[in-house]
């Protein structure tokens, strides 16, 4: 079972290097989270997108990028078909953005996704490694689904599940996020969770378990009505899993680390490998730290096709 | 300018003792308010069941203090007679006690007997002090409304804006926060957040500087915003964070305190006079600092926008 980030990291050096399609590398932090993560043994890159610019920005952070294969295009939308074609053929088992908006990317997973037949729709999985937890947490969808309806956020479950599995949680826990409270009547997140706990505990979305808590409150404080002081907060029982309400809610609340004592990493996971997709905010050791969670989850999924 | 809790607290003091009044108190209530009465910032006044309420008084250090019990047994005239008093001059803060918080919201719209203004709208301002001392952050509205308009959070903003410049934040930096820092079509927060933006360009909130659409990395980080391409003087340095929706905004400050392990302290705006509720996450010791609170919004003429 993966309980940090660090074992992600440290695992990576075992289980690479992979190859990994890395998709218009045109930014330095990018380009050095590439060096670094080639120098770590995590890696071995295939570099897709403007050759001249692709060189020009790996000489400026000192790496030769000559031995390398690369594959000349042009145009965000073609590099990005491209670099997913590659991984849903198998010619590589992990994807990467460089710098292409995230939307050219999900478009080319989804039609990948239609192409094989697999049922998998595209949403995003933010890890927090909390100090101190015993388990990372993780808040999806962070990225794709604006305002997902309970169809939706079914699928965004079976994605982390999915993943979670990857992992070695054989049966991980989830919270259906919502701003649930004693006024204001009951919100559309509430009755989604009312709805998925109920599909949870009939098995639609395989091993794992909803539980009851909606909020951040229910789950530190249980049936306590109110808090003592600081020293009361518990942080064992948080979920695996925290299903955010909407985009809005989950990327403010998957990036609160800027603010607090949390180490976030993301990826996409689809039904052919784990699409790695920094920020554009993101440092090179957190892409680093992220290019290695898709190496080792990739890793886990080929033993699986095996 | 206030930076902590300990500021507001000291800054409550200097005001004079208010007349709190709460319907239905509980035990912690009593409790609470036996503090606030030793740290001089109130004098309560009971609405509700009389002997029940001297034998938990009698209990407590507030036995030793001064203090008033008005008799009426059943929760919703209880109710309503706190409002009466606050109506009538007697009372300068409503605290929740045992009453509902729903049946308490309930009350204060009522048109004649309410404490709310025509064409005010109520929201809930949550306080934090950053753990290392050096400013307050406000962030609205994380209790009250569920999904609003641009037109109430304009009113949002406002009541928000009042409580900064009582706190001493004289030209607030507000960051409007959504999912993305471009303005999208497809995703409506960006939009009430640019307009939002455009209306404190056209000084329509007066000596405000807002920002948005912000995502919260830009909102929170400088570096981040100018990796991003956004320049503005609000990344990095926010008073106020004003969310799209209660979602984001119940959950967030909840994920501040449990997660950040921040102090919190709340307050409702826009109404006649202070309102103090009962939000499950707020610890006890900053309980005092939301009476303190309402005591500094009393102060400068209840917390209307």
């Amino acid at each position: 079972m993966i309980k940090t980030l660090e074992e992600f990291s440290m695992l990576a050096q075992e289980r690479g290097p992979k190859k990994l399609a890395v998709l218009a590398p045109e930014d330095e932090e990018f380009m050095r989270a590439v060096k670094d993560s080639w120098d770590l043994g995590y890696i071995e890159p295939v570099l897709v997108g403007d050759t001249k610019k692709m060189e020009e920005v790996a000489e400026k952070v000192a790496f030769s990028i000559d031995k390398f294969q690369k594959i000349p295009q042009t145009g965000q939308q073609a590099i990005s078909n491209l670099g997913i074609n590659m991984l849903f053929s198998g010619e590589l088992p992990i994807a990467s953005k460089g710098q292409i908006p995230t939307s050219y990317i999900y478009r080319s997973i989804i039609r990948e996704e239609a192409k094989v037949g697999s049922g998998m729709t595209v949403s995003v999985i933010s890890f927090w490694d909390i100090p101190g937890m015993d388990h990372l947490v993780a808040f999806t969808d962070t990225g794709v689904n604006i305002k997902p309806g309970v169809k939706a956020k079914a699928e965004v479950i079976k994605n982390a599940v999915f993943v979670y599995h990857l992992m070695g949680y054989s049966r991980p826990k989830i919270a259906v996020l919502s701003g649930q409270r004693e006024v204001g009547g009951t919100l559309d997140s509430y009755k989604d969770h009312e709805i998925l706990i109920k599909s949870a505990d009939a098995g639609d979305f395989g091993e794992c378990e909803i539980v009851p808590a909606t909020s951040f409150t229910d789950i530190f404080l249980g049936e306590k009505n109110c808090r003592e002081g600081i020293a009361d907060i518990q942080g064992d029982e948080v979920p695996h899993i925290l299903v955010v309400p909407c985009l809005d809610t989950g990327n403010i609340l998957c990036k609160l680390d800027f603010f607090l004592d949390v180490t976030r990493s993301s990826l996409v996971a689809t039904s052919k490998g784990p699409v790695c997709i920094p920020a554009r905010s993101d440092f090179s050791d957190n892409i680093v730290q992220q290019l290695a969670m898709c190496v080792v989850l990739a890793d886990e999924m080929g033993k699986r096709e095996q | 300018m206030a930076h902590s809790f300990k500021d507001i607290l000291e800054r409550a003091r200097l005001g004079g003792t208010k007349r709190l009044v709460i319907p239905c108190p509980e035990e912690k209530d009593v409790l609470l308010l036996s503090e606030a009465s030793a740290a001089r910032l109130t004098s309560p006044c009971f609405v509700g069941d009389k002997d029940a309420i001297k034998n938990i008084v009698d209990e407590s250090p507030l036995a030793e203090k001064e203090y008033e019990i008005v008799k009426e047994n059943d929760p919703q005239l209880a109710l309503s007679r706190a409002l009466e008093i606050l109506h009538g001059h007697d009372g300068d803060i409503l605290m929740q006690g045992g009453i509902p918080a729903q049946m308490v919201l309930h009350a204060l719209h009522d048109k004649s007997r309410g404490m709310l203004p025509k064409g005010s709208i109520m929201s809930f301002v949550s306080v934090f002090p950053l753990l290392k001392g050096e400013k307050l952050i406000l962030v609205t509205d994380t209790y009250i409304n569920s999904h609003p308009s641009v037109a109430e959070k304009q009113q949002i903003l406002t009541n928000c804006l009042k409580l900064a410049r009582i706190l001493g934040i004289e030209a607030p930096k507000v960051a409007v926060l959504a999912a993305i820092e471009q303005v999208n079509p497809g995703i409506p927060s960006t939009l009430s957040a640019a307009i939002l933006s455009k209306m404190s360009e056209r000084r329509q909130f007066g000596d405000a500087i807002v920002e948005g659409p912000l995502d919260i990395d830009c909102a929170l980080s400088r570096t981040a915003a100018e990796r991003k391409g956004v320049k503005s003087i609000v990344t990095g340095d926010a008073d106020i964070y004003l969310v799209p929706e209660i979602d984001t905004g119940y959950l967030m400050a909840e994920a501040l305190v449990f997660f950040g392990r921040m102090q919190m302290a709340g307050v409702v705006m826009g109404t006649i006079k202070p309102v103090i509720l009962n939000l499950p996450f707020v610890s006890k010791g900053d309980r005092l600092v939301q009476i303190a609170l309402a005591c500094l919004l009393s102060k400068d003429g209840g917390s209307r926008g």
